[in-house]
């Protein structure tokens, strides 16, 4: 093969496009598009992101600030973890949408993650959403069909395509041409990405993940350019290689996912919300009431603790059997809400290991799925803010037990309601207060959100190479058609 | 003495159950115009095509300035330059651009001022060559192809139905065109229904009828051939 040549027939598609009405219109749109994707998914996400950064600093100083306080109170007065932003999701914003941002923190509970009060007010549905993975997902894909439809049978309609291999050009020099020309104009629709990453880096994003998720979208974009060439070449008219084309954009951009996501929801279907919580209150019920010292489901433990501290009745324990109590009911209690989370959780995964599936089928849904995982807007990073969120929860939770235990006596805990001075005294310092533990930030988790995606990068790179395979087979049997 | 540039020794293409070429033989000498006529799947752009390597042979050979085709099609090919018979080249480049972008495919390196001389041979109006083919008649387009061709200086020029869709005066600047390059040693194999137009430029006229060589006929010294004759062959040779 001779590049040379290539090359030059490359410039030429170029020149043809710049002089083509249709697609410097094209150029222009999906140019203005991906820009403005970006440019307002930046201005979203900087909100969101210092929007939820002050608000959790706010709840941080809010607790820490509380007077002295009971413990206990505190455990019900409650915390708010904010789930901030990934600096990737400049570029894909994933299930941010739709899955909540704060959580409320409290003794003997799991919340659900519900929305900030202003999230929603704005949003007008899905195109208000359009962020540049959406951008280059669905409308890229189509700017590369409207350039390239015809690249290779436009040469056959005008007889040009004879004419070309009668000067001794090869049909391989034609289509690696027509190759080079139309990944130019991918690549050239790649720089408003690149741009996003950058700024993702300069907010604390790891520069390889960065360019491991632009490789990512490099290769989706090489597949639909593989793909365009190959029905370009397969066609003898353009109208048709067009209405395949966009038959074929229709089924892996727009079809496959909800089919994927209503075949998954089904095929792994579990309880929804009310269900799931009716069962959780039976399961908790037999856990017993931690706030009560004397409900029997505590009474081995209490005499657990008798021998341990070899004491005779609770009385003379050296600390708070309330405390004590209360730290073993929450301890219970979480390893059954944990259960049944877990199961949520792992039923969740099952819808999403469906709808990987899936990516075999579209290569659009591969490069989704690969680029939520990269970004950090994932279910599962979703899922690790759920379990962070969880062991803040339980941890400060724990602590204020602890407190309750140790720096609280038993007379004074069981007095004060009748007696003011021992109310006085169960209150403790507010120093006590901080002791809130940060949810970890999404730059630190980088080696997970890349071994998660690289089943979907990999599946991306198979369907460049089935994409490949397939162009330059049909630009080979191609040059048969030309006669 | 003369030598054959283009010879079809016992030539036969089959496609499908279909034989579509039927053991033809014919030579072509050096600076010679020689048209192979036919009616409709006589075969005439099969054998064109066969010459080009764009189709086998399933028997014969097919042979240009001693380069068996099917042996070596890319040192075949560069002995031609080829006019399909709907030659619209690229409707968005001007003639100018058009040629330059063939010549460089090509790997031919021709002045400006050697394309503008090719275009004035072909008597392509000046203020006509910057503007895009897309606003040419055919025979305006028919003319850049030629003149690329001229550009070219391949030794045998293949032309796949050149007049059609062409107006009478087209028709005659065309043919007088194909004289010139003739008289300057450029070998022409042309497909064409025009028989008046063939006979009045080849030295020899080919009738192909179902894929056979029905007869050929040959001008001798500067009498043409008979337009009437061959017609009337012609005629005959189509079925009834």
């Amino acid at each position: 093969m001779n590049f040379r040549i290539a090359y030059i027939i490359a410039r030429d598609e170029w020149r043809y496009w710049l002089r083509s009405r249709l697609s410097v219109a094209a150029l222009v749109a999906a140019s203005i598009l991906i820009v403005a994707a970006l440019i307002s998914t930046i201005t979203q996400v900087q909100t969101e992101r210092t929007t939820r950064e002050n608000f959790q600093a706010e709840a941080i100083n809010t607790f820490e600030s509380q007077p002295a306080r009971h413990p206990h109170r505190m455990i019900h007065y409650g915390h708010y973890v904010f789930r901030t932003p990934a600096p990737l999701s400049v570029i894909d914003l994933g299930v941010d949408a739709a899955a909540g941002t704060v959580m409320f923190l409290e003794g003997h509970r799991q919340n659900s993650a519900v929305f900030t009060p202003n999230y929603s007010s704005a949003n007008a549905g899905q195109l208000a959403e359009l962020s540049p993975a959406f951008a280059y997902q669905v409308l890229t894909p189509l700017l590369l069909i409207i350039l390239g439809f015809a690249s290779i049978s436009r040469e056959r309609e005008s007889a040009t395509e004879t004419l070309l291999y009668s000067i001794s050009v090869a049909p391989l020099e034609l289509w690696m041409g027509k190759i080079i020309a139309l990944s130019g104009a991918a690549l050239m629709s790649l720089l408003p990405l690149s741009l996003g990453l950058g700024l993702a880096i300069s907010a604390g994003e790891h520069a390889g993940v960065a360019a491991y998720m632009l490789s990512g979208y490099a290769l989706y974009l090489l597949t639909w350019v593989f793909i365009i060439t190959a029905v370009s070449s397969s066609c003898q008219a353009s109208s048709t290689a067009l209405t395949l084309l966009l038959a074929g954009w229709i089924f892996f951009c727009i079809v496959i996912s909800p089919v994927a996501s209503g075949i998954a929801s089904t095929g792994g279907a579990y309880e929804g919300k009310v269900v799931s919580d009716i069962a959780v209150q039976q399961a908790l019920r037999g856990s017993g009431d931690g706030h009560n010292e004397a409900d029997p489901a505590f009474d081995q433990f209490k005499m657990q603790l008798l021998q341990q501290y070899n004491v005779e009745s609770i009385e003379s324990l050296p600390i708070n059997i309330r405390g004590m109590i209360s730290k073993n009911a929450e301890e219970k209690q979480t390893q059954i809400l944990n259960r049944f989370s877990d199961r949520r959780m792992e039923a969740a995964r099952t819808q999403s290991r469906i709808v990987y599936w899936f990516g075999l089928l579209s290569p659009a849904l591969a490069l989704k799925n690969f680029s939520m995982n990269v970004a950090g807007t994932s279910l599962s990073e979703y899922q690790r803010f759920q379990h962070q969120a969880e062991n803040v929860r339980f941890d400060f939770v724990q602590r204020l037990n602890n407190l309750h235990a140790e720096q609280l006596s038993y007379s004074d805990d069981i007095n004060r309601s009748k007696d003011h001075q021992s109310e006085q005294r169960t209150r403790i310092s507010p120093v006590h207060w901080k002791m809130l533990q940060p949810v970890a930030h999404h730059e630190d988790n980088e080696q997970e959100r890349v071994s998660e995606s690289l089943p979907h990068f990999i599946m991306l790179f198979f369907w460049c190479v089935f994409g490949a395979i397939w162009s330059v087979t049909r630009a080979t049997r191609g040059a048969a058609n030309a006669a | 003495m003369t030598k054959s540039l283009v010879t079809a020794s016992k030539l036969c293409v089959e496609r499908g159950n279909r034989r579509v070429l039927d053991n033809i033989s014919f030579t072509i000498n050096k600076g010679d115009i020689f048209a192979l006529l036919g009616g409709n799947g006589a075969g005439k752009s099969t054998t064109l095509l066969t010459f080009l390597g764009f189709v086998k042979p399933s028997s014969g050979e097919a042979i240009i300035n001693g380069i068996k085709v099917e042996e070596d099609i890319q040192a075949a090919r560069g002995q031609i330059a080829y006019l399909p018979e709907s030659a619209n080249l690229y409707a968005h480049l001007s003639a100018y651009e058009n040629i330059e972008y063939f010549l460089s495919l090509a790997q031919i390196s021709r002045s400006s001022q050697e394309i503008s001389l090719s275009l004035d041979d072909v008597k392509l109006a000046p203020k006509m060559r910057i503007e895009p083919l897309s606003s040419y008649s055919k025979g305006m387009r028919q003319k850049v192809a030629i003149a690329l061709a001229m550009l070219r200086r391949s030794p045998l020029l293949l032309l796949d139905e050149p007049t059609s869709g062409l107006d009478p005066v087209a028709i005659d600047e065309f043919n007088t065109i194909l004289k010139a390059l003739a008289d300057a040693g450029t070998t022409i194999f042309m497909v064409t229904h025009d028989v008046y137009g063939a006979c009045e430029i080849a030295k020899r006229v080919g009738l192909l009828q179902q894929g056979k060589m029905a007869s050929v006929f040959e001008a001798v010294g500067e009498t043409k051939i008979s337009a009437e004759a061959v017609h009337q062959a012609f005629r005959q040779s189509q079925p009834s």
